[in-house]
C-alpha cells in the first residue's frame, strides 16, 4: 500500500512536470498529437514535431520550405545538380542526397531523418528500405491531375504538423489565380486565350499534358490550356509531334519550356526551323520561353507563386 | 545468290533495278507524311497544279530536305560500312565498331555539356570526334608494332568503343541537361533538317569520295590477303589509314546532322554483297542506291506508324535491321570477304 501510494505520488509528479513541459513546448504550434496519414503504401503513423526532415521530391521540399521548415537533405532538380533556381535562396544549405532517378541511400542515412517526404512515384523496394529509417510519406495521388499538388501539400503539411500555414499558402495561390483570371479575361477576348506548353526538339515538338501542375495554374489564371488531343492521360507529355502537324499546337499563346537557363537561345534555335517560325503564334510573337525546371518539374505553393509571377508578367505586358 | 550479279551485265541490271526502286521510294517520301497533306495533294503540288500554300510548304520545305538528307545519310553510311568491312575483312564490321560512332557521340556530348545546343550543332565537332575515335583505335591496334592484323583492329575497336560509350554515359549521368538535350539526338533522325544542313555535309562527302577512288584498287587487292597485296605493290597501312579517314568523314558528317542511325552500315553492305558479289569495287557502287533506299524507306515507315507523331528513325532501322539480318544469315550462306 505504502509503496503503491508512493508510486502514485511519484508518477503524478512526473505527469505534472510532463504537462508543463509539453505546454511550453507546444504553445507556439498547438498540436503535435500522434496522427495517422493515408499514404500510397498504407497508413503511416507520425508523432510529435519532426525535426530531421529529408525530402525526396521537389514538391515536398517546396511544401516544407513554405511551412518554414528547412529539410536537412533533398534531391537535385531535374536537369541540375542542386535545388531548382527558384528555391536557391531558401534551400542553399540543404544537402543533396541524389536525384529523382537515383537516390544515394547512404546520404539519406547519414542525415538520420525522423521524417521522409517522398514522391508519389517512389518504388515499393525503395519505400521498404527507407521506412526502416523513419516514417516515409508517399502521396497516394497517381497519374496527372492539376490539383494533385494541393492534396500532396496538405498531406506533407499534416506530417510536418503545419497544416494551418500550408492551407493559408494554398488559399493565397488560389486567390492570386482568381485575380489573374479576372485580369486575363478583361484583357483578352474569349477566342484569344488558347495556350500550349511545349518542349522543342529539332525534329518536332513534345506537347505537355494540360493536367500538369503548371498547365493547371495556367488554366486557373484564365488561359485555355490545350494539348491538341495528343497526350495520353497516363503521361506527362505527348510523343514527338511531326513537324507536318505543328499547326496542332498553333494556339494564341505558346509557353516553351527549356531545361537550360538561356530560354531565349532555345527560342532562337527553334525559330531556325521554318516549320516553327511560320506558326501564327510565333509570327504574333506570343511564344514565351519558360524555365523547364520550374514549369515541368517543380510543384508546391512556392513553385506556384513563382509560376504565377511569370504568368502575371505575360498577362500584364 | 552470291553469283547472280557477278557478270558485268548482271551487275548493270541489278544496279538499274536498285536505282529505279530508289527513285520510287524518293517520290513516295515526297507524297507520304504524318500530316494532312495527302498523296494526291502532294502530287498536284509537285506538278504545279495546286496553289495550296500549306501543301507547298510541307512538300518543299519539310519532305524534300528530309529526302535529300536521307539520300546523303544512306549513301554515306552504306559506303562507310562496306569500306570498313573490306578493310577489316570482317563482314560484321560497321561504323559502330571502329570507335567512329562512339567517338562522334562523345564529341557531341562534350560539346553540348560545354553549352552548345543539339539544334545548332557544328558538323566539324562530330567529324573530329569520329576521326579521333578511329585514330585511337588504330593506334591501340598497332601499339606493339604488329599493326597489320585486322582482328587486332576489330578487338581494339570494340574495347575503345566500350570506353568511349562509358565516358559518354558518365557525362550524361553527371550533367542531366546534356542528357536531356542529347536524348533525341542519340536515336537518330532525318526530320526537321534544313537545306543548309544538307549542303553543309556535301564537302565532306566529296572529299571522302576522292579518297575512296584513290585507294579502291588497293583495297580490292587487300581482299586477296595482306601478303598478296604487298606482293602486288600495294601499301596496306596507307590504304587502311586512308579508308579510316574517309569513313570518319562520312560517318562524322552524317552523325552530326542526323545522329547515329543504327544498322544501316551493317545491313546495306551485306545486301550489296549478296547482290553483286564480294568484290568491293562492285559492292561499293551498289551501296550507293541501296543505302538511301533503306534509310528513306524506313523514314517513310517512321512517319506513318504512329500518326500524328513520328517514330525516331534510328529506332525503326534497328527494329527492322535486326530481324532482316537474322533472316539473311539463316537463309543463305554468308557472302564472305
Amino acid at each position: 500500500m505504502n509503496t503503491a501510494s508512493a508510486t502514485r505520488i511519484f508518477s503524478s509528479h512526473w505527469l505534472t512536470a510532463f504537462a508543463i513541459t509539453a505546454g511550453i513546448l507546444f504553445a507556439s504550434h498547438a498540436t503535435a498529437a500522434p496522427r495517422t496519414l493515408e499514404t500510397a503504401y498504407g497508413e503511416v503513423a507520425v508523432d510529435g514535431q519532426p525535426e530531421r526532415v529529408v525530402t525526396l521530391y521537389e514538391g515536398a521540399l517546396d511544401t516544407a520550405l513554405t511551412a518554414g521548415i528547412t529539410p536537412l537533405g533533398t534531391i537535385a532538380t531535374r536537369g541540375g545538380t542542386g535545388v531548382a533556381a527558384y528555391l536557391q535562396d531558401k534551400a542553399k544549405d540543404v544537402a543533396i542526397v541524389g536525384t529523382s532517378r537515383e537516390l544515394n541511400l547512404e546520404a539519406v542515412v547519414a542525415q538520420q531523418p525522423d521524417l521522409i517526404l517522398a514522391s508519389p512515384q517512389l518504388s515499393k523496394e525503395q519505400y521498404e528500405l527507407l521506412s526502416g529509417l523513419a516514417p516515409v510519406i508517399v502521396p497516394p495521388m497517381a497519374g496527372w491531375k492539376t490539383d494533385n499538388w494541393k492534396q500532396e501539400a496538405r498531406l506533407f503539411a499534416k506530417a510536418l504538423d503545419r497544416e494551418a500555414s500550408i492551407e493559408q499558402a494554398i488559399e493565397a495561390v488560389e486567390g492570386r489565380t482568381e485575380q489573374l483570371a479576372e485580369s486575363m479575361h478583361s484583357r483578352y477576348a474569349e477566342n484569344d486565350r488558347s495556350a500550349y506548353l511545349v518542349r522543342w526538339m529539332p525534329q518536332g515538338a513534345l506537347v505537355m499534358s494540360s493536367q500538369l501542375f503548371t498547365t493547371g495554374l495556367l488554366s486557373a489564371a484564365g488561359f485555355e490550356v490545350e494539348d491538341g488531343g495528343l497526350v495520353n492521360g497516363e503521361r506527362p507529355h505527348s510523343d514527338l509531334l511531326s513537324l507536318e502537324n505543328l499547326s496542332r499546337v498553333d494556339g494564341d499563346w505558346m509557353f516553351l519550356a527549356t531545361l537550360n537557363e538561356e530560354g531565349r537561345a532555345t527560342l532562337d534555335a527553334a525559330r531556325k526551323s521554318s516549320a516553327f517560325s511560320r506558326l501564327d503564334v510565333v509570327q504574333r510573337d506570343r511564344v514565351i520561353p519558360v524555365d523547364g525546371q520550374l514549369w515541368t518539374s517543380a510543384s508546391g505553393p512556392l513553385a506556384a507563386q513563382a509560376v504565377l509571377d511569370g504568368i502575371e508578367s505575360v498577362i500584364q505586358q | 545468290m552470291t553469283n547472280a550479279g557477278s557478270t558485268r551485265a548482271g551487275l548493270g541490271v541489278t544496279f538499274c533495278g536498285a536505282g529505279i526502286a530508289l527513285a520510287i521510294v524518293c517520290l513516295a517520301s515526297l507524297l507520304i507524311g504524318a500530316g494532312n497533306t495527302g498523296a494526291d495533294l502532294a502530287l498536284a503540288t509537285l506538278l504545279g497544279q495546286s496553289s495550296n500554300e500549306e501543301a507547298r510548304f510541307v512538300v518543299y520545305e519539310l519532305r524534300l530536305p528530309r529526302m535529300l538528307m536521307g539520300l546523303a545519310a544512306g549513301a554515306a553510311l552504306g559506303v562507310a560500312g562496306a569500306l570498313l568491312q573490306a578493310v577489316t575483312r570482317n563482314p560484321l564490321a560497321e561504323p559502330g565498331l571502329l570507335g567512329v560512332s562512339a567517338g562522334s557521340g562523345l564529341a557531341v556530348a562534350i560539346a553540348i555539356a560545354l553549352g552548345s545546343s543539339a539544334t545548332t550543332l557544328r558538323i566539324s565537332v562530330a567529324q573530329l570526334g569520329a576521326l579521333a575515335g578511329c585514330l585511337c583505335v588504330l593506334a591501340a591496334a598497332r601499339t606493339r608494332g604488329v599493326g597489320s592484323d585486322p582482328i587486332r583492329l576489330v578487338l581494339a575497336g570494340a574495347a575503345f568503343s566500350g570506353l568511349l560509350f562509358a565516358l559518354t554515359s558518365l557525362l550524361l549521368l553527371l550533367d542531366q541537361r546534356t542528357a536531356d538535350e542529347i536524348r533525341f539526338w542519340l536515336v537518330g533522325s532525318i526530320a526537321g533538317r534544313s537545306m543548309d544542313q544538307v549542303t553543309a555535309i556535301l564537302p565532306s562527302m566529296a572529299l571522302a569520295a576522292v579518297l575512296i577512288l584513290l585507294v579502291i584498287r588497293s583495297l580490292a587487292a587487300l581482299a586477296l590477303g595482306e601478303r598478296t597485296a604487298v606482293g602486288l605493290g600495294h601499301r596496306p597501312e596507307l590504304v587502311r589509314l586512308t579508308v579510316v579517314v574517309a569513313v570518319a568523314l562520312l560517318v562524322g558528317a552524317t552523325t552530326a546532322v542526323a545522329g547515329p542511325i543504327a544498322f544501316i552500315g551493317l545491313v546495306v553492305p551485306f545486301a550489296a554483297r549478296a547482290l553483286a558479289g564480294s568484290d568491293i569495287r562492285r559492292a561499293l557502287w551498289l551501296c550507293l542506291p541501296l543505302g538511301p533506299l533503306t534509310v528513306i524507306g524506313a523514314d517513310i515507315l517512321s512517319r506513318v506508324v504512329v500518326q500524328p507523331s513520328e517514330l525516331p528513325l534510328g529506332v525503326l532501322t534497328a527494329m527492322l535491321g535486326a530481324p532482316v539480318l537474322v533472316a539473311v544469315v539463316r537463309a543463305n550462306r554468308l557472302p564472305s570477304l
